[in-house]
């Protein structure tokens, strides 16, 4: 143990798999997907120096993200990109995938709301555009690929912050059992 | 086998525990904090990170903590995760019941928005007609808000209205900026005063009991503390039906254990003192422990931008600070749909706008982000919720928590009274800001959920009548007159003000009459 408590710190620092790998996405369809990747491109596009969402990998984040998050989350994000899949269709005759910037505004507009935190529009389909597009924008300036640019641009990277590690955890805790063990 | 038998058993270690800790162990009485989480190192458990190295890239983990609206990926860790101690509502009727087990609780976390209550509150009934007064009025607390506020360090300035009682301040002499001198002048005919907020200052940001109130407790070598344990019953002696032993669980091993006391003064914060009096099955002789469950509305506020200040405009002169619109309805004339009143921050950014304030996206609104950068100024509403007693807590049998204790059934919901005030203080906001020349951005109506302020109160209400009250005028028990509750649950209305001050002072004022009491023989 001597040896341990005298070994220096490996420069390991703040490396992480985002800076050399992507996430693979499997959660949402091959449609759906593809709609979300587009809906990145337009919503969070590249903008001076700093990545969009395609090249912060925000899509394939948020199929993680949404994998991973209650049902009702899940519904919301997929019953949305369909809806905006079949609009498409219907008002231009191919894939949202394929929509110009035109096409796509017409598509979203009419769904931009001003909120406040906390009070996201209440109408369902106005609901999923208007937490879409904050999800691809958080999931954009939080990424590894932001802050490189914050730093190359002499920025402070958004979002550094004190991070509480467990403080003395309950190891015995058991949440998939409603607090029993 | 331990057999000591503590003078005072104090249960919690946030503000109002702290105080009685500081009081009592001052006037020389030997005190036992127990509390239910473990002790905070800011060096240990803290590290500056970029979201990027979060496992879920600074948006909170799915699922988890989903009523605590201020939890997010950076301080998840430091909340009371409602799997591990649940709580059962009506899913009609949510509640946001926020927590913080770590030693010192939720003072080491709280905003220090520093107010008195005014007498508007404390005898609101005779003002109004609703509810019940309080024992107390202001003069009773004015001297201990005063010791309370210098320990704090209150910053702010005497605004000379009944209905924002000065007290003992810092002064603050910083000058009003520009976009607030507007907003002054706005209110000016409306009869509705824009003033300083009041804030403690503490001690480097921290006014907490960990740096305000328990060093000095531990200085007198009275105090013991012990972190980790969660109380689960107190019970009495069978002969004089004074309470004398409580039963907790090490929070760890689950090992159970009792300790023995003269006399227990509970300050677990508002709902678990009345959670562990229920499950106690002691001091409810009058059926009124668990209602008159009430806290503070948030969330109905706007959003603006001062024009001038746009396109790199923005200077210090004309941007930044905040203040606080004290109450101004229902006190010389009388609000149509509402009784009581609110008050309404209001704070001016000078860094980035929030993007969800212009409906637009893209390139477009990377544009706005630029262009109102330093121009921003918000409000949001302190609003009273009237004290009802069908608004309640009760034991749910039926579900326990990592110990097995029962957990709480809650339930409250707000009303159109909290509704209106909520619509006419949007109101208000907008014509105050469209007066003084400001861009209304964004507005909600809708307060969030019951809970939400973090200022649950009362549950445990104090009162002159054992038949209609939980406590007497000195937070001491109608029922077991060795037993002190020393935290919000005493409150009989909520007022729009954040409660720090008054739940802290009136811990110091019933431990000083506990000393008294102690000291006279009298418990």
């Amino acid at each position: 143990m001597r040896g341990l408590l005298e070994a220096k710190p490996l420069p390991v620092g703040q490396f992480t798999p985002d800076a050399i790998a992507q996430t693979d996405a499997h959660f949402f369809s091959p449609q759906q997907f593809a709609t979300l990747h587009r809906l990145g491109e337009i919503l969070q596009p590249r903008y001076k120096d700093y990545p969009g969402a395609t090249e912060a990998g925000a899509p394939e984040f948020l199929d993680f993200l949404i994998s991973v998050s209650p049902a009702d989350r899940q519904q919301m994000y997929q019953s949305g990109l369909d809806r905006l899949e079949s609009e498409a269709k219907q008002h231009f005759g191919k894939s949202f995938a394929s929509v110009d910037a035109a096409q796509a505004d017409q598509l979203l507009r009419p769904w931009l709301r001003t909120w406040l935190s906390d009070h996201p529009p209440t109408e369902p389909y106005a609901l999923f555009i208007n937490i879409v597009h904050t999800d691809i924008r958080t999931a954009t300036m939080n990424s590894q690929a932001w802050s490189d640019a914050a730093h190359r641009a002499g920025q402070r990277p958004p979002d550094v912050d004190l991070y509480w590690y467990p403080v003395d955890p309950d190891l015995r805790r058991n949440p998939s059992n409603n607090g029993r063990n | 086998m331990a057999e000591e038998i503590v003078d005072v058993l104090i249960i919690g270690s946030g503000h109002s525990g702290g105080m009685a800790a500081k009081v009592l162990t001052e006037k020389g009485i030997s005190c036992l904090m127990l509390n239910a989480g473990p002790i905070a190192d800011v060096k240990k458990d803290t590290e500056v990170k970029p979201a990027y190295t979060l496992p879920y890239r600074g948006f909170r983990q799915p699922g988890q903590l989903p009523h605590v609206f201020q939890a997010n990926e950076f301080n998840a860790n430091t909340w009371v995760d409602e799997k591990e101690v649940p709580y059962t509502y009506d899913p009609g009727n949510p509640y946001n019941w926020v927590r913080v087990r770590l030693f010192g609780g939720r003072s080491l976390f709280w905003s220090r928005a520093s107010f008195r209550l005014s007498d508007y509150e404390f005898k609101g009934k005779s003002h109004d007609g609703y509810g019940d007064d309080w024992p107390i009025s202001l003069a009773d607390l004015a001297p201990y808000y005063s010791r309370v506020e210098g320990i704090f360090r209150v910053q702010g300035q005497l605004s000379g209205l009944p209905q924002f009682p000065d007290g003992n301040f810092i002064p603050d002499q910083a000058p009003w900026s520009g976009c607030f001198q507007r907003l002054i002048a706005a209110g000016k005919p409306r009869n509705i005063a824009v003033c300083r907020q009041r804030t403690s200052l503490g001690i480097n940001g921290l006014a907490s009991s960990v740096n305000l109130l328990l060093p000095d407790a531990f200085a007198t070598g009275k105090l013991r503390a012990i972190p980790n344990v969660v109380v689960c019953k107190l019970t009495t002696d069978k002969n004089t039906g004074l309470v004398n032993e409580a039963h907790f669980v090490d929070r760890i091993s689950r090992r159970e254990m009792s300790v023995k006391a003269r006399v227990v003064v509970l300050a677990a914060g508002t709902l678990e003192s009345t959670r562990l009096l229920l499950n106690s099955e002691l001091a409810n002789s009058s059926g009124v422990m668990g209602h008159y469950l009430i806290d503070q509305i948030y969330g109905a506020g706007i959003t603006c931008s001062v024009p001038e200040a746009r396109d790199g405009k923005a200077t210090p002169g004309l941007m930044g600070g905040s203040a606080l619109i004290p109450r101004f309805r229902n006190i010389d004339t009388k609000a149509k749909n509402f009784l009581r009143g609110y008050s309404i921050n209001v704070w001016s950014s000078t860094g980035p706008m929030d993007p969800r304030s212009f409906a637009a996206y893209g390139d477009e609104l990377h544009r706005k982000l630029d262009s109102y950068h330093g121009s921003g100024i918000s409000t949001n509403i302190m609003g009273e919720v009237l004290a009802r007693p069908e608004n309640h807590v009760r034991i749910n049998k039926d579900v326990v928590d990592a110990w097995d204790i029962p957990v709480l059934h809650i339930e409250t919901k707000y009303t159109d009274n909290e509704f209106n005030m909520a619509r006419d203080c949007v109101d208000t906001a907008v014509e105050l800001a469209e007066a003084a020349g400001f861009e209304v951005l964004a507005k909600n109506y809708d307060p969030n959920p019951p809970g939400y302020s973090i200022h649950e109160l009362g549950t445990c209400r104090m009162g002159n009548d054992p038949k209609t009250s939980v406590l007497n005028k000195w937070n001491q028990s109608h029922d077991i007159k060795n037993l002190w509750v020393v935290d919000g649950s005493a409150f009989v209305s909520a007022g729009w003000q954040n409660p720090t001050m008054t739940l802290t002072s009136l811990a110091m004022r019933a431990s000083e009459y506990l000393a008294e009491q102690m000291r006279q023989g009298n418990v």
